[in-house]
């Protein structure tokens, strides 16, 4: 059983949403936090469009037709609802590919910096040879604050 | 996306079960794969950077975030998680206005069936819980709009669920079916009678004690009614007999040496240190003699890497956790010390999350004990360890 909707609708005060003391900001222009947060909801809004697709097509699959109400009232089975797991973290992780890149090129600095069998002490021999210096492009290198 | 699993839970649209699932994921995704992208950048780039210019490595919190913060992977590792926190609570406000009079008949309905509520008109919220939105929940934990409300709760108890994505259980008492069942395990002679929860808010971890100690007499108090009234109704749905009870847990108003066990969590680092300080000394004071005190929280900076601590310390700097580096800068055995506790009946354990490693790797534990482990305790991703920390008295 659920709480459901079905009470009349009763005049109320709707619950603040807005966050006190405003919210943190990274980027040095607010704009990029703010347009990473519209792009984000967006991509929100596109998963949420899937995720109804999918329900109307295994309804559709199932029966042959829709009825008024059946969407919203569907639930997936197990299995549906692991395939869709599985795809939700592909999704993601296609949206956010163009950071990994980023990732990628520190990883490979790793490997050459740091041997990835390192004890403390093998670390420092191996920094005191080879000082690590980090390959700095200007397109990689971001403003301190 | 995780469904409550109990009367309370709210109806939701196809597009709203669907929402929440998008910031499930995106969170998942920011808390395991660019958390892990983010030493990663650390590791290659920023760390020996910062060994280059300084010719050792950073000593402290602190100086990994001040070393880190103008790289580009952690703007957008911060705001992403800054973005996915608010989608949290945003994805549940439709469904939880739209039901807000459904909800309050319920709870109407499950009101006083095995425990009790007990609110105090005019009661004075303290100004850390009434003048913040902590980890960015729009209207926190006190946020009234009319009589009886306890939409508050619910945004708390469906935030949970979307938030956690799976790392907090089924029912969300992964802490404290862990916590309880570890002491029930570990110290089989020990029998509570009676049981008392500080800042229970919803009581989603204080039902679990009433589960591992049947016979026992469980309460759970809180500052904020919305709270309390819903941790009522929510225990009632579970049929679990709790008594919850408005107060300040820096002011118990119950007599000297009267609970078996004085539990917490996720709550001190809420607290600033002044309070915390009263609160340990209060948890003393109702203490029975050879009762145990035992606090869930983040695992102090001195028990961590400096990376490890920033990484935890990111919550106080961007998502309204203002007490939550000072809490963990300060020393858990000077604070039971000061608290009036022996040093020698102070306790840490750090407890494996029973529905993350399952019954075989959490029951070993409680005979095998674990240190803190650097990338896994009190971190909400994949592999997550309960740090908790206490004193007999």
């Amino acid at each position: 059983m659920e709480v459901s909707d079905s009470a009349e609708a009763v005049s109320r005060k709707s619950m603040r949403r807005t966050i006190r003391g405003g919210r943190p900001y990274f980027f040095g222009d607010p704009a990029i936090d703010k347009v990473l947060n519209m792009v984000v909801v967006l991509g929100s809004e596109v998963w949420t469009l899937r995720e109804r697709l999918a329900a109307l097509e295994a309804i559709q699959i199932r029966q042959g037709g829709l009825a008024a109400g059946e969407v919203d009232a569907h639930e997936f089975s197990a299995e549906d609802e692991a395939k869709l797991a599985a795809q939700r973290k592909e999704f993601i992780d296609s949206l956010f590919r163009i950071l990994q890149e980023q990732v990628e090129e520190s990883r490979r600095r790793v490997a050459k910096v740091t041997p990835r069998v390192s004890s403390a002490v093998t670390s420092k021999v191996t920094s005191k040879k080879k000082p690590p210096v980090a390959r700095r492009t200007p397109r990689r290198r971001s403003r301190s604050r | 996306m995780l469904e409550l699993k109990h009367e309370l839970k709210l109806s939701k649209t196809r597009d709203e079960k669907a929402r929440m699932n998008f910031v499930s994921g995106l969170r998942a995704h920011v808390l395991n794969d660019m958390a892990n992208g983010m030493r990663t950048v650390w590791d290659g780039d920023v760390e020996p950077e910062f060994r280059r210019r300084q010719k050792r490595t950073p000593k402290d919190g602190p100086e990994v975030h001040k070393a880190i913060r103008g790289n580009e992977y952690f703007k957008f590792y911060s705001s992403l998680r800054v973005t996915a926190q608010d989608m949290v609570w945003q994805s549940v406000f439709p469904p939880l206005e739209r039901n807000r009079e459904a909800l309050k008949s319920t709870a109407g309905r499950l009101a006083g069936r095995k425990g009790s509520l007990k609110l105090k008109s005019g009661f004075e919220v303290p100004r850390y819980v009434s003048a913040i939105d902590v980890h960015l929940m729009a209207g926190n934990y006190d946020g009234e709009y009319e009589p009886d409300d306890l939409a508050a709760g619910a945004l708390y108890d469906n935030g949970l669920a979307v938030f956690s994505f799976g790392l907090m259980g089924q029912n969300l008492d992964d802490i404290g079916q862990s916590i309880a069942g570890f002491v029930r395990l570990k110290y089989p002679g020990f029998k509570p009678r009676k049981i008392l929860d500080l800042g229970c808010t919803i009581g989603h971890n204080t039902g679990s004690w009433k589960d591992q100690f049947p016979a026992a007499e469980v309460h759970g108090i809180d500052v904020a009614a919305p709270c309390l009234r819903y941790a009522h109704a929510r225990a009632e749905a579970q049929g679990r007999a709790i008594h919850f009870t408005q107060m300040n847990a820096e002011l118990l108003e119950f007599p000297d040496a009267s609970f078996d066990v004085v539990f917490s969590s996720m709550f001190l680092h809420e607290v600033p240190t002044k309070g915390i300080e009263k609160i340990m000394a209060e948890a003393y004071r109702v203490l029975k003699p050879g009762g145990l005190m035992l606090h869930m929280e983040l695992p102090p900076n001195s028990q961590l890497s400096p990376y490890d601590a920033f990484y935890l310390d990111w919550d106080s700097a961007y998502n309204n956790e203002p007490f939550y580096k000072p809490f963990r800068d300060l020393s858990p055995e000077g604070l039971c010390r000061r608290a009036g506790f022996d040093a020698n009946k102070y306790v840490q354990f750090v407890i494996p999350s029973v529905g993350w490693y399952g019954e075989k790797v959490w029951r070993e534990a409680a005979t095998q004990p674990r240190d803190v482990d650097n990338d896994k305790t009190g971190r909400l991703s994949d592999g997550i360890l309960w740090y908790c920390f206490g004193a007999w008295k």
